[in-house]
């Protein structure tokens, strides 16, 4: 019995080794196959987990976006390439995969700009490693990352740290934490009169950023903070916290944090204890938006949400660029994208490509466009959120800040308005 | 050992290196060879092999094995020679990553410290060179081993495993939530401490692309915990754990000190763990606490029990492959078989299940491991003493054949506590 067992064994790993084998000598056939005038663009998502669904609707407009403008930049032919910032075992994006992509973006000689991360803790990996590249520094385009640290002061030591060749090598597209968690605290000011607010995050880096953020504006605007506090996303019910909270008798709660960490529960338990959101208002930034589950509670309707950016909606009303994008990812895929991050990731690629437009087509040169003289600029009538787009050549951020504004309401994000920042 | 040398030269004639000199040749020459091939070899391949090797053998995941291999040398000690089931060792990887992290690094900008640090001096910060860290994170983790193991003395199976489990799971909340403790921000909560500062050597600080001088460096920790491991378990204290380990009872009635001994089974590990977490935060640069989770402790678990428990070159097999499969291997393959065939078959996302089904077929048909350590082997294919009484045996004649593999063995066998072992037989199979 176990002779017969020890064969089945053996040829179960022998059919595994033969079966790697076989495959890994086409894939190395297909890496090398490019050459040319074609530059590669690294694009660097989590794949696997909770962010799965974001990430593909982003590589899918991208990619859609390539295909449209036959994937030229210049003189250039542009390729993307895909990496997983994730594991399977975390689901969600991982240290040591983050600083292993890192260097397989320098390592892989055609690849010439990184478009990502998607988190703003692997891109505190990343962004140190592309920017001492010998080759480099290495141009990395973020379309998600909102921690502010990553391009201005903010904790000690940032953003310098990240940037150890002394030159910047790192820009987003997307307004910071800080402006989102100001914008709800004017918001809440001005528009829905709050007095007394109770602030809870989720005690994570984007949760934490924009939950201070509030925090500071909402005292400069006058309104009260009761406390700002960490919800617990392991807990199975949160009564017990609304029950604490609600003797301070706030009429607004802010969730600074992302709906993935057990957000709905948290919501249920508002309605419970502190009543509809109507009477206590319920303000959250974009980490509760774009997730079908949260529109469709019941308890969640009538919920304001933030969106650094502009959401697809009001892309489409506006026309351009944006739209015509937009109406082909839904023809080819049957669905808007499941984020609004989807065309931020467009617009990262518009930057990066611009940069190799200018440049000689090396790394040093297309990080030099966009960190020198008046940097990258995209026209409104080119850019893919529909307004005129620059990157600032001494930090990297973009000018363009737009919030929105939106309510839940008949389990839809309805777009209520525009809410510029300075 | 006198009576090891013959035995082993018989089954190897010709060789003459002296018994206690074949590992270290051994190791080195492995060491040496993968160093020349990335060193000398890999860059001067055209650039289909180069395609090859960054694409399924690139050095940053076998840096990262090579943690793997460290940490799991120190849980082989808990588990492998003391036999203490500890599913929370990663709470001493993570000890060792935010000693790093606090040392290393200008986390601490209120000070300014440098000694031999790998930063420019100008900077704030605490800045203590790599190999200072190296021995501050070792004895950090010892004296966090003793604490951990301290109220776990008293418990047993399953019991201890879950005492183990709950520090494991503590030790990184608070890594995790210790970003306000009283108003002082120890571990910047779940942003984690990044970037940590390169490796110096002399006045040459090791850029984020050195990764052939990393690895030389992984090695060398490696092989400081191979030799510390082998030494101590030839000694009085490894003796002493694999007396614990076959009956805690009957050694602690021969005299083995139950306590002193098991707490220096978690202390030398928790030296192993710290090594390894110091390694890691320079490896990722950065240390951040989502990383230290359950999933962690039960994959350095699995590689000491499937590489072999108790054998130090069948956990470092261990931790080799399954690392590499983790990071590296499957993701490839998977895309690889999804080139091939026109699929879309997520493959990682089987990871868990491919695990599962190898320990399970493992446990069916060789418990032991892939190198098993030989008393090991020797107890589990030996039926137990109700079975073969069951059977007619007579227990009190000795066991030819147990006597030959005894004394095959090491000197240990001749000892008062192992004779009493294997003469009984009692069912090791169970408590594994």
């Amino acid at each position: 019995m176990s002779r017969t067992a020890k064969i089945f064994a053996t040829v179960a790993v022998a059919g595994l080794a033969v079966s790697a084998c076989g495959g890994n000598a086409s894939g190395g056939a297909d890496d090398s196959s490019s050459g040319g005038g074609t530059l590669v663009i690294g694009v660097d998502l989590p794949l696997q987990g909770a962010s799965k669904d974001a990430s593909e609707a982003t590589v899918n407009a991208m990619q859609l976006y390539l295909d449209q403008t036959g994937s030229k930049a210049g003189k250039y032919k542009v390729k993307l390439k895909v990496y997983d910032d994730s594991t399977a075992a975390k689901g969600a994006w991982d240290d040591a995969t983050c600083a292993k992509n890192a260097q397989d973006h320098v390592g892989n000689t055609e690849e010439v700009a990184v478009m990502g991360t998607y988190n703003s803790g692997c891109a505190q990996i990343i962004a140190p490693v592309l920017n001492q590249d010998p080759t480099g520094p290495m141009l990395m385009v973020s379309h998600a990352n909102t921690n502010p640290g990553l391009t201005k002061a903010w904790d000690s030591g940032e953003p310098e740290k990240y940037f150890p060749s002394g030159k910047r090598s790192y820009a987003r597209v997307i307004a910071t934490d800080d402006y989102q968690g100001a914008a709800g605290a004017q918001f809440a000011a001005k528009d829905l009169s709050a007095k007394k607010c109770y602030i809870l995050n989720d005690n994570q880096t984007y949760g934490q950023g924009v939950g201070k953020a509030f925090e500071e504006e909402a005292k400069k605007q006058g309104i009260k903070v009761l406390g700002n506090q960490a919800w617990d996303v392991k807990q199975p019910n949160y009564t017990a916290l609304f029950t604490s909270i609600k003797s301070t008798n706030p009429d607004c709660v802010y969730l600074a944090g992302i709906f993935d960490n057990n957000g709905g529960q948290l919501v249920k338990d508002k309605v419970k204890v502190l009543g509809d959101n109507s009477k206590v208002k319920l303000i959250a930034p974009d980490g509760f938006s774009g997730y079908p589950e949260f529109d469709g509670l019941a308890q969640a309707q009538g919920a304001y949400i933030t969106f650094a950016g502009l959401t697809a909606t009001t892309l489409r009303e506006d026309g351009g660029p944006g739209a015509k994008l937009l109406d082909a990812y839904k023809k080819k895929y049957g669905a808007d994208p499941a984020t609004s991050y989807a065309l931020y990731g467009v617009e990262a690629l518009q930057v990066i490509m611009q940069a190799i437009e200018k440049s000689d087509g090396t790394r040093k040169s297309i990080t030099e466009q966009v960190f020198s003289g008046s940097g990258i600029s995209i026209p409104a009538d080119k850019s893919i959120v529909g307004k005129k787009l620059d990157i600032s050549p001494k930090t990297g951020d973009v000018s363009v800040r737009d919030i929105s504004v939106l309510q839940l309401k008949d389990k839809e994000e309805k777009f209520l308005k525009p809410w510029p920042v300075s | 050992m006198v009576s090891d040398v013959p035995s082993r030269a018989r089954r190897m004639p010709g060789l003459a290196i002296p018994h206690r000199m074949r590992w270290p040749l051994g190791y080195t020459a492995a060491a040496v060879l993968v160093f020349l091939a990335y060193y000398y070899v890999i860059p001067n391949l055209g650039a289909g092999g180069q395609t090859f090797f960054r694409n399924w053998l690139p050095l940053t995941s076998i840096n990262e094995a090579l943690v793997w291999v460290i940490c799991a040398l120190g849980l082989n000690i808990v588990v492998g020679y003391a036999g203490l089931l500890d599913l929370g060792f990663v709470a001493f990887w993570a000890l060792g990553g935010y000693t790093a992290g606090w040392l290393m690094s200008g986390f601490f900008h209120q000070v300014k410290i440098h000694i031999f640090g790998g930063a420019t001096a100008t900077v704030p910060g605490i800045h203590i060179s790599f190999w200072l860290v190296l021995l501050i994170g070792a004895g950090f983790c010892a004296l966090w081993g003793v604490i951990i193991g301290a109220p776990t003395l008293r418990l047993k199976s399953d019991y201890l495993a879950l005492v183990t489990l709950g520090f494991g799971e503590i030790i990184p909340q608070v890594f995790t939530n210790g970003d306000n403790i009283g108003g002082f921000n120890l571990t910047n909560g779940s942003k984690g401490i990044t970037p940590v500062d390169p490796i110096g050597i002399g006045s040459t600080r090791l850029g984020p692309f050195d990764l052939v001088w990393k690895y030389l460096i992984f090695v060398l920790i490696a092989a400081v915990v191979v030799f510390i491991t082998l030494r101590l378990r030839d000694g009085r204290l490894g003796r002493a754990w694999l007396a614990i380990r076959e009956d805690e009872l009957a050694a602690s009635m021969m005299g083995v000190p139950l306590m002193r001994t098991k707490l220096s089974a978690y202390a030398v590990g928790a030296v192993a763990g710290g090594l390894a977490g110091v390694a890691f935060a320079t490896h990722v640069g950065g240390v951040l606490p989502d990383r230290f989770n359950f999933s962690i402790s039960i994959t350095l678990l699995a590689m000491v029990v499937l590489g072999g428990m108790g054998n130090v070159w069948g956990v470092m097999l261990g931790a080799l492959v399954l690392a590499w499969v983790n990071s590296t291997g499957l993701p490839q393959f998977g895309s690889s078989f999804n080139e091939e065939f026109g699929t879309n078959i997520n493959f990682p996302s089987y990871n868990f299940l491919l695990f599962g089904g190898i320990l399970v077929l493992m446990m069916l048909f060789r418990r032991e491991g892939i190198l098993p350590e030989s008393r090991t082997r020797l107890v589990l294919h030996e039926p137990s003493r109700t079975d073969m009484e069951s059977l007619g045996a007579d227990m009190e004649a000795p066991a030819p054949e147990l006597d030959e593999s005894a004394s095959l063995k090491t000197a240990i066998a001749e000892g008062p506590v192992i004779a009493d072992e294997t003469g009984t037989g009692t069912g090791m199979g169970e408590k594994v």
